[in-house]
């Protein structure tokens, strides 16, 4: 993986979903695994070796996946759903609207391959699941930024009780020192850098790179902060409000489409508080992408520290907040 | 709904040291429920006028078969986590299911009076905000998914519980079925039944007109499940098959019962209505021909012929 999905020399960690699951399963004898067929893709190789007897592949089919985990969770089992973030969202999202969030079904479902990370083209590019999963009622959306937090964020969605959807990268993922041996709080946001001009709130992979934009800004002198929004729902409304109104510039940043995701959800956050700021979106603009990989899908769709770094400074220049952003036009 | 209706979904409470067996009424008594099932169908859509009534009528025989001999269940603690699991995956057709549980005793019949009434829990098309109902399957093709699970936890914690799962036959052009259908015999769900509720009928009529399903049992069969083919109005078919079912080793079971909507009211049997109209005569004749038919049964019980078998 090129280094452009994440901050030049960041460190990274291999499997850290695999591992936190296996580690939780020994502990909790309630803990089963569901898969579709995406065992090695979803890091679950080393649950089906090591804890066979609950570990559940049910093939190509994620429709049934979810209703066979929602069966599960309402007889006693805390079921982990191991499949791609576009297929838990696009594919079987009246399953999980049905059987796991409206009868708060005690199921996880971890969606892997998010947003632009998956050479897969626009068929396994999720880029609309972190929108879909906030609208439905109950259930609780939290976007790990690295190995540190997809490990605690693992135990911390087994104590939830409840439907959770967690989106993470697969494979290699990066490591922030800032996250380490911190737990994870569904339905907390974490400050990673403090900044008095602006900030940035970034979920996923885009918090490194959010660090990264900061400090390129604090060269020329503007202070701006990031906070890691590392649950979208419930938001920690308290602290974005506080911080918001305290720099009065907002960027967010995310894997997803601006739509729906963690700029909407801070933008109605900001809005219902009656913050006025400066604001802007970085994220897919609104536009299916394709194939390739994902330093180049990253660079190409505007998900990079250049881009945040963008943001920030039109905002601190008092420029339209999207300057590449044209509205729609009858023709 | 109130948030204590949306704990229904949360790990089971401690088990209770209360007894968990089967009723396992005979012919005679199941027949008894069946009739009083329908009658408080035709009360319960007689006071909307209207309603998913005649695959309610025709599947009654199923739902007193199960919930009067076969299922293990007890109406005073309805999450009990040793119970038989029973899933009505139509969820159109929870009319009948609400009649029977309230014939089972798990709530007053008297309830029933909101049914389909702005703010009751009755809904037409069901969820589980009902005491007993087991899942919310209105978005059809769903239910025998959720089976599964229930079916692969029980095996899980070694339990003796037994998931049923009642399908309308409509609801197998749902893709999800066949996915389903392929799960539950990959994994050898012995602890699995399916009823199969064959009346031939969809939103648009007669399914043979709509999109036929070619050989039911045959396609059950080939995807490796036990099946049984019988009249779904022939209680002690019914009874047999479903003994026969867990009996069963190493397969899932499924029961395709043909039954004939509306049965066995004169007027309503064999119309094809998703959504009849019931006038408060008509019900009043339908409950007649009940009565008429419930004191010839108890003079000629030993006499009563077996419903006419029709194709589906």
């Amino acid at each position: 993986m090129s280094p452009t999905v994440w901050a030049t020399n960041t460190p990274t960690a291999l499997k850290a979903y695999g591992g936190a699951l296996v580690e939780l399963a020994r502990e909790r004898p309630e803990i089963v695994c569901i898969g579709a067929d995406l065992t090695g893709p979803t890091e679950t190789d080393l649950f089906r070796d090591t804890i066979p007897e609950r570990f559940f592949n049910i093939g190509m089919a994620e429709a049934n996946a979810i209703g066979v985990a929602a069966g599960m969770a309402r007889a006693g089992e805390i079921p982990f759903v191991n499949t791609f973030s576009v297929f838990a969202s696009r594919r079987a999202f009246d399953q999980i609207a049905m059987q796991v969030a409206y009868p708060q079904a005690n199921v996880k479902i971890a969606g892997f391959m998010p947003g632009l990370t998956t050479p897969g083209g626009v068929t396994h590019q999720a880029i609309e699941d972190l929108a879909l999963m906030r609208a439905l009622p109950n259930m609780a959306v939290v976007e790990p930024a690295d190995a540190n937090q997809i490990h605690a964020a693992v135990h911390a969605l087994a104590d939830h009780r409840g439907p959770v959807y967690m989106r993470l990268k697969r494979g290699e993922v990066p490591v922030m020192s800032s996250a380490a041996g911190q737990a994870f709080e569904i339905g907390r946001a974490y400050l990673v850098r403090e900044g008095s001009d602006a900030v940035i709130f970034a979920c996923g992979l885009m918090v490194t790179l959010a660090i990264d934009a900061a400090e390129e800004l604090a060269r020329e002198g503007r202070d701006v902060a990031v906070v890691n929004v590392s649950t979208l729902k419930p938001l920690e409304r308290e602290l974005i409000i506080e911080i918001a109104a305290q720099t009065g510039h907002v960027v967010t940043a995310e894997n997803h489409s601006i739509i729906g995701g963690l700029g909407s959800a801070v933008a109605e956050t900001l809005s219902e508080a009656g913050i006025r700021c400066r604001y802007a979106r970085v994220g897919i603009a609104d536009t299916f992408a394709e194939g390739a990989s994902a330093a180049y899908l990253f660079q190409k769709y505007g998900l990079t520290t250049q881009a945040i770094v963008d943001a920030c400074r039109r905002l601190g220049d008092g420029a339209p907040a999207r300057a590449a952003h044209r509205p729609v036009t009858r023709a | 709904m109130s948030g204590a209706d949306l704990t229904m979904a949360a790990s089971p409470a401690a088990a209770p040291a209360r007894t968990l067996e089967r009723l396992d009424a005979g012919v005679e008594e199941v027949r008894r429920r069946a009739d009083a099932i329908r009658r408080q169908v035709l009360r319960t859509v007689a006071r909307v006028g209207e309603g998913y009534l005649l695959q309610a009528l025709g599947a009654a025989d199923i739902f007193a078969a199960l919930y009067f001999s076969e299922l293990r269940l007890d109406p005073a603690n309805p999450h009990d986590p040793r119970r038989d699991r029973c899933l009505l995956c139509t969820a159109h057709n929870s009319v009948v299911l609400y009649a029977t549980l309230a014939e089972r005793g798990y709530f007053p019949a008297q309830e029933l009076e909101s049914y389909g009434q702005d703010g009751s829990p009755y809904e037409i098309i069901g969820s589980e905000q009902v005491r007993g109902v087991e899942g919310t399957f209105g978005s059809l093709g769903q239910g025998l998914s959720v089976a599964i699970g229930f079916a692969l936890s029980a095996r899980l914690r070694e339990t003796r519980s037994r998931t049923y799962a009642i399908l309308g036959d409509g609801e197998m052009q749902e893709g999800q079925t066949w996915e389903a259908a392929m799960a539950a015999a990959a994994y050898r769900l012995d602890n699995l039944c399916l009823v199969v509720d064959l009346n031939g009928m969809q939103v648009e009529g007669a399914i043979d007109s709509v999109l036929p399903l070619g050989e039911v049992a045959a396609k059950w069969r080939a995807f490796g499940w036990a099946v049984q083919e019988i009249d779904g109005h022939d209680v002690g078919e019914l009874l047999r098959a479903l003994a026969i079912a867990r009996d069963t080793a190493g397969r899932p079971s499924a029961i395709v019962a043909t039954t004939i909507p509306g049965h066995p009211i004169s007027f309503l049997r064999g119309r094809f209505e998703h959504y009849a109209k019931l006038s408060p005569q008509q019900a009043q004749d339908a409950l007649a021909e009940l009565d008429a038919s419930a004191s010839s049964n108890a003079s000629f019980a030993s006499t009563t012929p077996s419903p006419r078998k029709e194709p589906a």
